[in-house]
C-alpha cells in the first residue's frame, strides 16, 4: 500500500508482485478509492483491467464490499459509480440476438439493428427491424446518468431490463463519467477497440493491469495479424459483394458516393481536432502524420479502392504460393509489392480507414462477413506504417505436418512496447500487478517504460502453507529432466510416472500436473499406459486430461471438481500455457499438490519466436537465453501459483526437473515461493519427496484457527495501533 | 531401549528434527529444569483441556467405531503397521470407553474392498469387543474403503436408538480416497437428520470430505502427527460429548434389575426371577445360547439378560445397575482446574502424596475450593483417575458443600 501511494504521489508507473489470495484486489481498490476521495482533482478515475469475465466479476464484488463498508462507516451514500464493461455478447438483452453464441455474430447482428442508417431507414419504413433497447437508450438514457453505485454485468443487464435501455451502450456511455471502470485488457491495449471504447478517458486516471504477467504477449497479439489462405478466399468474396453494391448504388444513389469523395478530399481533419485536445487515445494503427493528409487520389473513388483491394489480396495470394519459408521485413515487403503490383506505401496506409468509410457509405449492415477483409486492411495499414518492430513470416506448411500445404502469413509484432506505449504516455499512473511477475526487471525492459516503484511482496504467514520442492531424480537415481535429449528416455518417463503415483498415494483430494506441451503430455501418457503406471494411478485417484478442445476440457474440469468434492480424489494432467494454467484456480482441496513436469520452455523452433528473440537482443540487449528462461519460469510460477489462493489454503509444489535447482532458474521464481524453498528441498529423490509431503500434510491438517493467525498475519485494530506494530511498519517502510 | 525402538521410527525414516531449538538455557546455563518444565507443561495442558464447565453431556452413548481396513492400512508409518497400531489403541479405547461411559453401547465396523462389514453389534459388553478386535488382527487389508457404505450401515444401526441417547460414529480413516456407490452428500444429510455425530480421525492427511462430514454432523476431525498423538486423539473420544442443542432435558425411565441369585435375601419378589431361562442377549446366536439361573431380569417385563447395562429387547426399558450410574456421575460435575502457584512458603509437602517440595519445584497446584496444595503428579492423577479432590473430600465443610 505504501508503495502504491508513493507511485500515486509521484504520478509514475509501478510494478508490484503480490502473492495471489492475499487481498491484492482489495488493497488496490481501497487505496485508490481513498486517494480519489482525498485528492479528487489529482485523480479522477480508476481503470481496472482484468483478464477474464469471472475475474471482472470478482473485482466488482470486492468493490461492492468496499463501498458497503464506506457506507457503514461514513453513514451516507457514496457518490462513486463503479461499473464493469464487457463485450456485447455478455451484455446484450435483445431477446433473439443475445441467444447467439459467438461474439462476432452478436456484434454483427447488433450493428445491423443499431447502425445509424438502419435506424434512418426504420424511420421511413416500419418493416426494417431495429433494437428497441437501443432506441430506448438513445431516446432517454443519454440524459439520465446512472445513479451512483456498483454495477457488475448482471446488474447492468437488470437495470437495462427495467428501463428498457441497452446495457451495452449504456455502459459505454457511462464510462466517460464513471469513477471506476473495470474491463478487459483489450479495451485499452488493442488499438482497434481502444479507439472506440476508451477514447474519452481522461489523463488523470489510474490504470491497473491485474494478472499482468502475460501483458507483453497480449500487447503483441493485439498488434499481430495472421492471414491464411481461407481468409483470403473469403476476402475475394467480400470484394465481389462490395463491387456489386457499388454498381447498384451508382445507378440508384450516386450522390452519396460523391459526398463521401468530398469528405475524403477534405481529409480526416475531425480526427486531428480531437487529437489536439489530447482527449483521444493515440491510435498506433493510425499515426498522426496520416491524419493531416488527405486520402490519396488513387483510392478515393469507390471503384478504384475496390480494385486496389483486389490487387492487394491477389498479391498476398501469390505470396502465399511458396514452397519454402520466407521471412522478410516490412520494408522488404513494401518494396516487393511496389515492384510486383505497383502499389505505393501511401495508399496502403489508408486502407483500413478507407474501408471503414466505404462500408459506412454503402450501408452494409451485416459486418460479420467482412471481418476477413477488415483483417487484411489492418495488415496493409500496419505493414506500411511500421518498418521497425515487426516481421513478416510466410510458412507454406505447419512444422508438424510438412506434407499438407497450409500456407500462413504471419505479420508478427516483435516489440510489445508499441501497443502499450500510448497507455503509458497517456495516463499518469499505470499499475502492473500479478502474483507472478518475477524477475521484475524484465518487464520494464520489454515494455520499455520507467517505473518509479518496482517491488515484490512476500506473504506474512502464521504457518508455512506452501511446500515447494525440487525433485531431481527418481528412486533409481536417474536424473529427471524434460531436456530435449532425455525427453524420450523411458527411464525418465517412468520416473516421472512413479513420482506421480507416489505423490497421488500420499496427497489427498486433488492433484494438478503440468506438462510442457500437449505433444509431450500425449507421448508421456501413452508410454505410461504401456508401463502400467496409469493403472497404478487409478487405484488411488481418478484421472483427467486437458485437451486442446475447450469443451472437452471444461467437461473434464467439472468432473475433476466433482471427484475432489466427494472424496474420491482426482489427478488432472494439463499443460503449462494451456487453459487450465491460466485463470482457473485450484483452491483448497481442489489443488493440494501441483506437479510441474519439466521446465515449460516455449517452443523454440517457432520462427516468430526466433524473430522476436533476435529483435529483443538487438533492441533491448536481452540475451535470448535470459528471455527464454524468464518466460519459462513465469509460466512455471503461474502454474504453481494455481494451488495457493489464500492464507488458510495450503499446497505442495513439486518442480520435477533437475534444471530447476540451478541458480539461474531458482532465482527467477517469485519471492514468496523462493522464501519457502529451502536448500534441503532442492535436490530430492522421489522417495524423499514423498516422505516430506506426508509429514508436512499431517502438520497442515492440524487445526488452524483464526486465533493462530492473530498477531501474525491478521491484526486486530488494537494490535495495529499498538506501539510495537507501528514501529515495525515504520521500519519496513524505511527499509524498502 | 527396546521399547523405544518399537514406538519410534528409525532415524533414517524420520526427518531432521531441530530438537535443540526448543530448549533454552536457564540462568545458570543449565538445561535440566527447562526440560522438566517443558514436559510438565505439556502434560498439564492436556489435562486442562478436559476440564470443562457444567454443560449438558450426552451420557448414554451409542457409538459405532468404523475401522478402515483398506490396502493403505498396511503402510508402516505407524509401527508395526497402521492397522495393528490402530487395533491396539482401540483395545485401550474400548476399555476406557466402558470405564467412563458405563451406560453406553458400542459396535465395531470395518470397511474394505468398497464394502463395509459388521464386526460386533451395538452392545455394552467390553469383553466381546476386545475379543473381536483381537481376532481382527489376522484380517488382510485390501482394496479401497467406502465411507458411504460404512456410514449408512452404522446409521441403520443407530437410527432406532432412543432419542435421549447420543448417537455417534467414530471413523478411523487411513485412506485418502473413498469409493462410494452413490452421492455421499445424501448420506451426510441423512446423518444430520438422524442427529448422528460423526467424528473422524485421519491417519494420513486432511481429506476434504471427511472434514465436511465432521463439520456438518457436529463431530470433530483430526489428523494425527505420530502414534502418541493418535492415542491422544482416540482417547479424547472417550469423554462424553456435549449435547447438540436439540436434546431436551428429560426424565429417562430406567430399570434396576434385581441382584444375582447368590444374594437370595428375599428382596426380589418371586422365585421365578431365578428360574433357569434363556437370556435374551444370546437367544439369536445359535452357538452359545445360555440357559441358567444367573442373570438380570427386567423389572418391567421379566426378560432375562446376562449382562448390564442393556436395553430391554422386549419392552425397551434401559436396564442399568446403580454403580454404573454412579461411575458416570463425575462427568456431570468435573472438578475445577487447579490454580498454578509459585511455591507458597508455609507448605512444605504435597497434600495428597506428602511428597516434600524441593526448593527448585516451581509448579504446585492449589484447589480453589479447599486451598490445599498438591504436586504436579497428584494434580494429573486427580484429574485423570480420581475425579475428586482429596482436600475437599476430607474436609467435612467442603464435602458437605459439594453434595449440596
Amino acid at each position: 500500500m505504501l508503495e502504491l501511494k508513493r507511485a500515486l504521489d509521484a504520478k509514475g508507473h509501478c510494478l508490484l508482485e503480490m502473492p495471489s489470495g492475499t487481498g491484492k484486489t482489495t488493497t488496490l481498490l481501497s487505496l485508490i478509492v481513498a486517494y480519489m476521495k482525498a485528492h479528487p482533482l489529482d485523480l479522477t478515475k480508476l481503470v481496472y483491467c482484468s483478464r477474464t469475465v469471472p475475474e471482472i466479476e470478482k473485482v466488482m464484488e470486492e468493490l461492492r464490499k468496499l463501498m458497503n463498508y464506506y457506507e457503514k462507516e461514513m453513514g451516507m451514500e457514496q457518490n462513486i459509480l463503479g461499473l464493469a464493461l464487457s463485450s456485447r455478447k455478455n451484455l446484450c438483452i435483445h431477446p433473439s440476438v443475445s441467444k447467439e453464441r459467438e461474439g462476432k455474430v452478436v456484434d454483427g447482428r447488433c450493428y445491423s439493428l443499431t447502425a445509424s442508417f438502419v435506424r434512418a431507414r426504420h424511420a421511413a419504413d416500419d418493416a426494417v427491424p431495429i433494437c428497441e433497447f437501443y432506441e430506448g437508450f438513445d431516446a432517454h438514457g443519454k440524459e439520465f446518468p446512472l445513479p451512483p453505485g456498483v454495477y457488475n454485468l448482471d446488474d447492468l443487464k437488470e437495470y437495462g431490463q427495467t428501463k428498457r435501455w441497452c446495457p451495452y451502450f449504456l455502459a459505454r456511455h457511462t464510462i466517460t463519467h464513471a469513477n471506476i471502470v473495470v474491463y478487459s485488457y483489450h479495451y485499452l491495449l488493442d488499438p482497434k477497440i481502444a479507439e472506440v471504447v476508451s477514447k474519452e478517458i481522461s489523463k488523470s486516471s489510474v490504470v491497473v493491469f491485474d494478472e499482468a504477467h502475460n501483458i507483453d504477449n497480449v500487447c503483441i497479439d493485439s498488434m499481430s495479424v495472421k492471414i491464411t489462405k481461407r481468409l483470403l478466399d473469403k476476402c475475394s468474396n467480400s470484394i465481389t459483394i462490395l463491387e456489386t453494391t457499388i454498381s447498384n448504388m451508382k445507378e440508384n444513389d450516386s450522390k452519396r458516393l460523391e459526398k463521401e469523395y468530398k469528405r475524403l478530399v477534405e481529409g480526416l481533419r475531425d480526427a486531428t481536432i480531437a487529437r489536439e485536445t489530447d482527449m483521444a487515445l493515440v491510435n498506433p494503427v493510425l499515426p498522426s502524420e496520416i491524419l493531416e493528409e488527405a486520402v490519396p487520389g488513387t483510392i478515393r473513388t469507390a471503384e478504384h479502392f475496390v480494385a486496389f483491394l483486389k490487387r492487394v489480396v491477389e498479391y498476398i495470394k501469390t505470396r502465399l504460393r511458396v514452397q519454402h519459408v520466407v521471412q522478410e521485413s516490412p520494408a522488404g515487403f513494401l518494396r516487393d509489392i511496389h515492384t510486383k503490383v505497383c502499389i505505393d506505401r501511401k495508399p496502403l496506409r489508408f486502407t483500413a480507414e478507407r474501408l471503414a468509410s466505404l462500408i459506412r457509405t454503402l450501408e452494409i449492415s451485416d459486418l460479420t462477413d467482412f471481418s476477413p477483409l477488415v483483417t487484411v486492411s489492418h495488415f496493409a495499414t500496419l505493414v506500411s506504417t511500421y518498418t521497425k518492430g515487426f516481421t513478416i513470416i510466410i510458412e507454406p506448411f505447419e512444422d508438424r505436418a510438412p506434407t499438407v500445404s497450409n500456407p500462413i502469413l504471419y505479420f508478427s509484432c516483435l516489440d510489445s512496447s508499441i501497443a502499450i506505449k500510448p497507455v503509458f504516455n497517456r495516463f499518469q499512473t499505470v499499475v502492473i500487478t500479478s502474483g507472478t511477475l518475477s524477475p521484475l526487471d524484465m518487464y520494464p525492459k520489454i515494455l520499455d517504460f520507467h517505473p518509479v516503484i518496482m517491488t515484490s511482496f512476500t506473504m506474512t504467514l502464521a504457518r508455512p502453507c506452501i511446500l515447494p520442492m525440487i525433485v531431481s531424480k527418481g528412486n533409481d537415481q536417474v536424473a529427471m529432466s524434460s531436456r530435449y535429449e532425455t525427453r524420450e528416455d523411458t527411464a525418465v518417463i517412468r520416473n516421472y510416472g512413479n513420482l506421480l503415483v507416489e505423490v497421488a498415494a500420499a496427497v489427498p483430494d486433488g492433484i494438478v500436473c503440468f506438462f510442457t506441451s500437449y505433444l509431450y503430455l500425449e507421448t508421456i501418457v501413452s508410454s505410461w499406459y504401456d508401463q502400467g503406471i496409469i493403472d497404478q494411478l487409478q487405484r488411488h485417484k481418478l484421472l483427467f486430461i486437458e485437451t486442446q478442445d475447450a469443451a472437452e476440457t471444461s467437461l473434464a474440469l467439472i468432473n475433476y471438481i466433482k471427484a475432489c468434492d466427494n472424496g474420491r480424489g482426482a489427478v488432472l494432467l494439463s499443460v503449462a500455457r494451456g487453459k487450465v494454467s491460466e485463470g482457473i484456480d485450484f483452491d483448497h482441496h481442489l489443488g493440494r499438490a501441483v506437479l510441474m513436469f519439466g521446465i515449460p520452455y516455449v517452443y523454440t523452433q517457432s520462427r516468430i519466436l526466433r524473430a522476436r528473440l533476435e529483435y529483443l537482443r538487438d533492441q533491448f540487449q536481452i540475451r535470448e537465453n535470459d528471455f527464454l528462461t524468464f518466460d519459462a519460469m513465469r509460466h512455471a510460477a503461474q502454474c504453481l501459483g494455481r494451488c495457493m489462493r489464500g492464507k488458510t489454503d495450503y499446497g505442495i509444489m513439486v518442480l520435477a526437473d533437475k534444471r530447476f535447482s540451478r541458480a539461474d532458474k531458482r532465482s527467477k521464481l517469485p519471492k514468496w515461493i523462493q522464501e519457502h524453498l529451502k536448500d534441503t528441498n532442492c535436490n530430492l529423490s522421489t522417495e524423499e519427496c514423498v516422505q516430506i509431503c506426508k509429514r508436512w500434510l499431517r502438520q497442515m491438517a492440524q487445526p488452524f484457527s483464526r486465533e493462530d493467525q492473530l498477531g501474525i498475519s491478521l491484526l486486530t485494530l488494537e494490535q495495529l495501533q499498538s506501539e510495537e506494530m507501528q514501529k515495525k511498519i515504520l521500519q519496513r517502510a524505511q527499509g524498502v | 531401549m527396546a521399547d523405544e525402538d518399537e514406538t519410534k521410527e528409525y532415524r533414517w525414516e524420520s526427518g531432521y528434527e531441530k530438537t535443540w531449538e526448543a530448549i533454552k538455557e536457564d540462568d545458570d546455563g543449565l538445561l535440566e529444569s527447562n526440560v522438566a518444565d517443558l514436559v510438565a507443561r505439556a502434560k498439564r495442558k492436556r489435562a486442562a483441556l478436559k476440564a470443562t464447565g457444567a454443560i449438558q453431556l450426552g451420557m448414554m452413548r451409542h457409538l459405532f467405531v468404523v475401522v478402515d481396513a483398506s490396502a493403505c492400512m498396511f503402510l508402516q508409518d505407524l509401527k508395526p503397521t497402521r492397522f495393528l497400531c490402530v487395533l491396539k489403541l482401540l483395545e485401550v479405547f474400548v476399555h476406557e470407553f466402558f470405564d467412563l461411559n458405563p451406560i453406553s453401547q458400542l459396535g465395531i465396523l470395518t470397511t474394505k474392498m468398497k464394502r463395509s462389514e459388521q464386526i460386533t453389534v451395538l452392545a455394552g459388553n467390553q469383553k466381546k469387543h476386545i475379543e473381536a478386535l483381537q481376532q481382527l488382527k489376522d484380517l488382510s487389508c485390501e482394496g479401497e474403503p467406502s465411507l458411504q457404505n460404512s456410514l449408512e450401515r452404522a446409521m441403520n444401526g443407530l437410527k432406532n436408538m432412543p432419542a435421549h441417547s447420543s448417537r455417534e460414529i467414530l471413523v478411523l480413516f487411513g485412506s485418502l480416497t473413498t469409493c462410494d456407490p452413490g452421492d455421499i452428500q445424501k448420506t451426510i444429510k441423512a446423518l444430520k437428520d438422524n442427529n448422528i455425530r460423526v467424528s473422524i480421525i485421519g491417519l494420513a492427511a486432511e481429506v476434504r470430505i471427511c472434514r465436511e462430514i465432521a463439520k456438518k454432523t457436529g463431530g470433530t476431525y483430526n489428523v494425527l502427527i505420530d502414534d502418541h498423538h493418535l492415542k491422544e486423539l482416540i482417547l479424547s473420544q472417550v469423554q462424553p460429548p456435549a449435547v447438540a442443542g436439540s436434546l431436551e432435558a428429560s426424565l429417562v425411565k430406567m430399570g434396576f434389575p434385581g441382584g444375582t441369585p447368590s444374594v437370595n435375601d428375599g428382596t426380589s419378589d418371586s422365585s421365578a426371577d431365578h428360574a433357569p431361562a434363556y437370556c435374551l442377549c444370546h437367544i439369536d446366536s445359535e452357538t452359545s445360547s445360555l440357559m441358567g439361573p444367573n442373570g438380570y431380569n427386567c423389572p418391567q417385563c421379566g426378560s432375562r439378560y446376562c449382562e448390564l447395562p442393556v436395553e430391554c429387547k422386549q419392552c425397551g426399558l434401559t436396564l442399568v445397575s446403580a454403580p454404573h450410574l454412579a461411575r458416570s456421575y463425575h462427568h456431570l460435575f468435573p472438578i475445577k482446574p487447579f490454580m498454578e502457584r509459585a511455591q507458597v512458603p508455609d507448605t512444605t509437602h504435597c497434600f495428597a502424596c506428602a511428597k516434600l517440595f524441593l526448593e527448585a519445584e516451581t509448579n504446585v497446584y492449589e484447589c480453589e475450593n479447599c486451598h490445599q496444595i498438591v504436586c504436579l503428579d497428584c494434580d494429573l492423577f486427580i484429574r485423570e483417575t480420581l475425579h475428586t479432590c482429596p482436600g475437599c473430600a476430607s474436609d467435612p465443610v467442603t464435602a458437605q458443600m459439594k453434595t449440596n
